[in-house]
């Protein structure tokens, strides 16, 4: 992998650090200092997370997605529809990046679903050549079939946002607008443990999001800011209503880009993302209490709480394991 | 109405008449693609941009054989000393390195390309503390892509051609050619264990990264002065076998770009770029991608390269 730990930078700042210093989002309030728009978030009641069975990836993903969308109530009717998936390098035999064939199958599910637009975008934070990685993982070529149309998030036109929160001790960020004109975004991320961040799953495949245009390759700008400050940061933000992640073969150790494969079989679906990614921590081990980037986002707009989510298909203990992680994130796994 | 006869031919080098329509039908869809402020985007419809507009500046000037008209990076928007892409976020520094170049062509804007070659002189990437997950050296400070964050190879190359493009005209920035030494370092530093460059990281967590094949052409081009170092033969080698498998017009056009100041005449390598440009469909190399249109006819014209131009 690649880019360079945020732990490991003096200009990281940290969580205390950068509330004690924050003025902006703070300007006028009275009462203790928020990283975020308390008006702007709710934390659910309870949450609902889908682990839908898929052995490999010749099954028919456009039809499980669509029971996963029946299931879990999405309506998207009429909707400009954005698939986010997670593209960054490409190795043979590796498994480093969404299969070609759950993103068709999604974009195809989505057009079922009533899909006014269905546009696949992102903005690959190692390899800026788009081209490449589109012939080599087959994507391109898939997507040509279908008549869907890809975005280079990287190099898209892009506008200045405000963020919702302030994790970072940024105030706006400049995101492209074929994402910031869509009504329903969909991340699509691999499950993936991540050496610097523990796991990467549908939160943190919002850092393709960033464009790399503006802010470079790799994305060293949110590793600045903190990559768990930035991985709440742009999921408060874009706010995306859905989440299908790939763990039919996820990474293990050093990932995201080094680590090995693992045989998962299963597609997780669900509206909150928080409860999404942390029921893929706990299916491999992980305690979602423990990678800071959740315990963050749990504290206003999603669930880590077992108790309250509730599941639709498979019950994660069918998958439950243990991934392999390098030595410096053990502390993130569940006492055996 | 395709051009071809305009083309001189000594710019054309040996490619035969099939080059020469294909030059100019790039050409043709280049000039198509320019945005009405004179600038380019990365694809139809987009804003213009520092870089697609250096690029297509750079290719149509080296296809007519003439100096860029750099008009529209004269008026481009600037903030605080930087050509600026997106006003209120921080400058682009490699962007900013590739149009200096371009300004560099044109003998009219020369103060210009000196104003931000001064500004890249006094920039630098944030010194890193040294830790045992990098294989690397943290300490080097070559260029960042903005401020406040850390050196990578492809902001690094752009300034280091910008810099020693002014040096091999004799010209000497307070500063520059300790700025041109560590940014040399820390390229050398970054190279791959088996020659070239990713992004910018060669090893971490034990484990050796691969090289891609724009970054090390990139890197191969900045370091054209330095061609008998062992990193630089052994990234030459590495980048004429990854281009094998890299088959993007980006990759293949800047290969081609690399090789040829190298001495090496890429022939089969122009013939696959062709290849590429005709394949209806492509993602790249296609109409909506204007970059990879510019790199094409860059590296389709061809022709001799003096020192630092490519």
């Amino acid at each position: 992998m690649k880019g360079v730990p945020t732990e490991l930078s003096p200009y990281r700042l940290s969580r205390r650090a950068f509330i004690a210093g924050l003025t902006l989002p703070l300007a006028g309030a009275a009462c203790a200092p928020s990283p975020y728009d308390r008006t702007a978030f709710s934390i659910p009641d309870r949450s609902a997370v889908g682990l839908f069975p898929a052995a490999n990836y010749s099954v028919d993903f456009a039809d499980l997605i669509i029971r996963g969308f029946r299931e879990l109530g999405v309506n998207l009717a009429g909707r400009r529809v954005f698939l986010k998936p997670n593209m960054v390098e490409y190795e043979p035999g590796t498994a480093i990046n969404t299969h070609a064939n759950v993103v068709v199958g999604a974009a195809i599910a989505c057009r079922r679903a009533g899909a006014a637009e269905v546009v696949v975008g992102e903005g690959p934070g190692h390899r800026r050549d788009i081209e490449y990685l589109l012939a080599t993982t087959g994507l391109g070529e898939h997507l040509r079939d279908e008549r869907i149309r890809f975005v280079d998030l990287n190099l898209d036109d892009v506008r200045l946002v405000r963020l919702k929160s302030w994790y970072t001790g940024l105030s706006e960020l400049a995101l492209p607008v074929e994402l910031l004109r869509s009504d329903f975004v969909i991340s699509m991320p691999k499950l993936k443990t991540h050496h610097w961040a523990g796991m990467t799953c549908s939160m943190k495949n919002l850092f393709g999001t960033v464009p790399g245009a503006v802010y470079g390759w790799p994305k060293n700008f949110l590793h600045m800011h903190g990559i768990p400050n930035s991985i709440v940061d742009l999921t408060a933000t874009i706010r995306p209503q859905f989440a299908i992640v790939d763990a039919v073969t996820a990474m293990e150790g050093d990932g995201p880009i080094m680590g090995r494969p693992r045989e998962l079989g299963f597609v997780a679906m669900g509206s909150d993302l928080v409860a999404v990614d942390a029921t893929c921590a706990r299916v491999i081990g992980l305690d979602p209490a423990k990678l800071e980037y959740l315990e963050s986002a749990s504290r206003f707009f999603g669930l880590i709480d077992a108790a309250r989510i509730g599941h639709r298909g498979e019950a994660p203990g069918r998958y439950a394991t243990r991934f392999d992680v390098v030595p410096a994130l053990r502390h993130l796994w569940f006492p055996r | 109405m395709l051009h071809t006869s305009a083309l001189p031919d000594s710019l054309v080098a040996d490619r035969g008449a099939t080059t020469r329509t294909e030059i100019a039908r790039i050409r043709t869809a280049l000039l198509a693609a320019r945005n009405p402020d004179g600038g380019w985007a990365y694809a139809r419809g987009k804003a213009s941009r520092l870089e697609p507009t250096s690029w297509a500046l750079l290719a149509l000037a080296r296809e007519a054989g003439r100096e860029p008209d750099v008009s529209v990076l004269r008026k481009w928007h600037m903030e605080d000393g930087w050509l600026s892409d997106v006003s209120g976020v921080a400058p682009n520094h490699a962007f900013n390195a590739l149009a200096a170049l371009t300004l560099l062509e044109n003998g009219s804007t020369t103060a210009q390309a000196y104003a931000l070659a001064t500004s890249l002189v006094a920039s630098k990437g944030v010194r890193g503390d040294q830790v045992s997950e990098l294989r690397q050296d943290n300490s080097l400070q070559g260029w960042s892509w903005i401020d406040d964050t850390f050196s990578w190879v492809e902001p690094t190359a752009w300034s280091l051609l910008v810099l020693k493009k002014l040096r091999s005209r004799g010209t000497d920035l307070p500063g520059m050619n300790e700025r041109i030494d560590e940014g040399e370092r820390m390229l050398l530093d970054r190279a791959c264990g088996i020659g070239g460059w990713n992004y910018g990281n060669s090893n971490v967590y034990g484990q050796e990264l691969w090289p891609y094949v724009p970054t090390t052409a990139l890197g191969l081009l900045a370091m054209q002065d330095r061609r008998d170092h062992p990193i630089m033969t052994k990234s030459l080698q590495q980048l004429q076998r990854d281009v094998r498998a890299e088959r993007s017009t980006l990759a293949i056009a800047l290969a081609i770009i690399c090789l040829r100041v190298y001495g090496i005449v890429p022939d089969p390598l122009v013939d696959d770029l062709l290849e590429n440009s005709r394949t209806p469909g492509r993602e790249a190399g296609s109409a909506d991608d204007i970059l990879g249109l510019a790199m094409a006819l860059h590296a389709l014209v061809g022709g001799a390269s003096t020192s630092f131009t490519w």
